[in-house]
């Protein structure tokens, strides 16, 4: 109830900006395309107003014409094949006449608004006839039969005519819901089966598709290429490489032979506050032959992060400095001083990173 | 000051967490065996363990945010020891998952590839076509951030 009084007082404001003079003109169009309504399809699954109205057509008509014709007449039928997913069925009569009165004056103007409409103006009429406190009842019974068959002429009417309405093809699901779970609006595209089951794959279909966008992204070189196999096929020689780089990298870790003994563990702990840094700090002030080094770096930068950072232009420098160290490290000096450069080597290393 | 580091720039970014774990472990492994061994063999067993490390260090950087990490975090696991309980209990998962996972329709246009992709991606085997894009997308990014920090380890270590 409460979103339909939403769209109609939206419907109320765009009147009075469309400006609302009925010729007399536009209302005999409507009831030309009433009659051809009411008339033509009588025949086959009795879908138009006498349906609802349980009315032979010609009293039917009479109806239509007897209180003021342009608020009763609903909007033409060429249009009706949208529904909106959710009615709601207002038992307010102003309410009710004020949307009869913007479906006509909208016309052929505004498709969205009279997808709005036609529904609703269609149980507008039957409301009108009706009892007004019989009318949920009734309605809601004889509306999902309704949805249904004007969704059949939708589909003829899809099929069959060359405009390029998209129509909201989530009504099917959603009569039976009937405005209780949240759905997905999925467009059907003209010619295209609208059953529950080919929505849900054509959903999974755009999601996939998607996905293979992103991928395409992320796998270099894959732009240019159309088909889906064989993007298919650059992802998992894409993968592939990666993997044996992966390999062939650990390899060469595994035959690096690392001059320093590695003795990161404790260095490497950004996690753990502050006391193993401290730990670490005596080992690094004692060295004398690496003065610049300490300069900045082992003040409170360790306790949070321990990616150093110092600037850079000392890394440079202080790179080739290391490396005219290492070698003589290995053969002269003890395991404290070697555990200092391999500690402060790995700083550089996190730098770099 | 400014900031070349760019793991500096997020701490908790997937790189710096990879890069960190992966250094803690590979210490370990140059700590474990004596310097002076340069024989094939020893280097081929520690290349088997710092390829293991670093797929762990990786997983354990994703955590279970992932299917495949979890699938590659349960590999792992139970690969040293092969206790019989924990692998009749994830296989029947594993069962269970791929007798849903893949309906005809999504077979379709996709069979050989997607099936590759399937052994290419740890624990693909139980997911639907739609999963297993998304997961490789998130398994593609981790490998080349596991191969750009690898090496960067390797070219600084080597002269």
């Amino acid at each position: 109830m409460e979103s339909n009084a939403g769209t109609t007082e939206t419907r109320s404001n765009l009147t009075a900006s469309d400006g609302g003079e009925v010729t007399a003109f536009e209302s005999l169009q409507f009831t030309d395309k009433i009659h051809r309504l009411i008339l033509a399809p009588t025949t086959d699954n009795a879908s138009s107003f006498t349906a609802l109205l349980e009315l032979p057509p010609p009293q039917a008509v009479e109806l239509l014409h007897s209180p003021d014709s342009p608020k009763l007449i609903a909007a033409s039928p060429p249009n009706v094949e949208v529904f909106e997913g959710s009615f709601r069925f207002p038992s307010n009569t102003g309410l009710i006449e004020r949307d009869a009165r913007f479906s006509v004056f909208s016309g052929e103007a505004n498709n969205s608004n009279e997808k709005r409409n036609s529904p609703e103006s269609k149980n507008v009429i039957a409301n009108l006839e009706k009892n007004v406190k019989t009318e949920p009842a009734e309605t809601e019974s004889s509306q999902p039969t309704v949805e249904k068959r004007s969704i059949k002429r939708k589909n003829r009417e899809n099929k069959v005519k060359g405009s390029t309405k998209k129509s909201k093809t989530a009504a099917n699901e959603s009569s039976e819901d009937a405005e209780k779970l949240p759905y997905v609006h999925v467009r059907a595209r003209r010619g295209q089966a609208t059953d529950s089951h080919s929505l849900a794959e054509r959903a999974r279909r755009e999601k996939i598709n998607a996905r293979m966008k992103l991928l395409q992204e992320l796998v270099p070189g894959c732009n240019k290429i159309s088909g889906t196999a064989l993007v298919l096929d650059e992802i998992i020689n894409h993968v592939q490489s990666l993997q044996r780089q992966v390999e062939f990298l650990s390899m060469k870790l595994a035959a690096v032979n690392p001059r320093i003994d590695f003795n990161l563990d404790s260095v490497f702990t950004s996690e753990s506050g502050g006391s193993l840094m401290d730990s670490n700090f005596p080992s690094l002030v004692m060295p004398a032959m690496w003065p610049e080094v300490q300069g900045n770096g082992h003040t409170q930068q360790y306790q949070h992060q321990w990616h150093l950072d110092a600037l850079q232009q000392p890394v440079w420098g202080r790179e080739e400095v290391c490396n005219n160290y290492i070698t003589p490290e290995n053969s002269l000096l003890t395991y404290d001083s070697s555990a200092n450069s391999a500690t402060l080597q790995a700083n550089q290393l996190k730098m770099e990173l | 000051m400014n900031k070349y580091n760019p793991d500096r720039m997020n701490p908790s970014s997937l790189r710096s967490r990879f890069t960190t774990r992966f250094l803690r472990n590979l210490s370990k492994i140059h700590a474990q065996k004596p310097s002076s061994s340069s024989s094939p063999a020893e280097i081929f067993r520690r290349y088997r363990r710092i390829k293991v490390a670093a797929d762990k260090s990786m997983a354990y950087s994703v955590r279970s945010r992932r299917t495949w990490s979890r699938a590659m975090l349960w590999k792992l696991r139970t690969r040293p020891c092969s206790t019989s309980i924990r692998k009749t209990r994830h296989e029947k998962q594993n069962k269970n998952r791929t007798t849903t996972a893949t309906t005809g329709e999504d077979r379709v246009g996709f069979g050989v590839e997607a099936d590759e992709l399937r052994e290419l991606v740890p624990g693909g085997e139980a997911m639907d076509l739609c999963n297993l894009l998304h997961e490789t997308a998130h398994y593609i990014k981790c490998l080349t951030t596991q191969v750009q920090v690898m090496k960067k380890i390797a070219d600084f270590y080597s002269p």
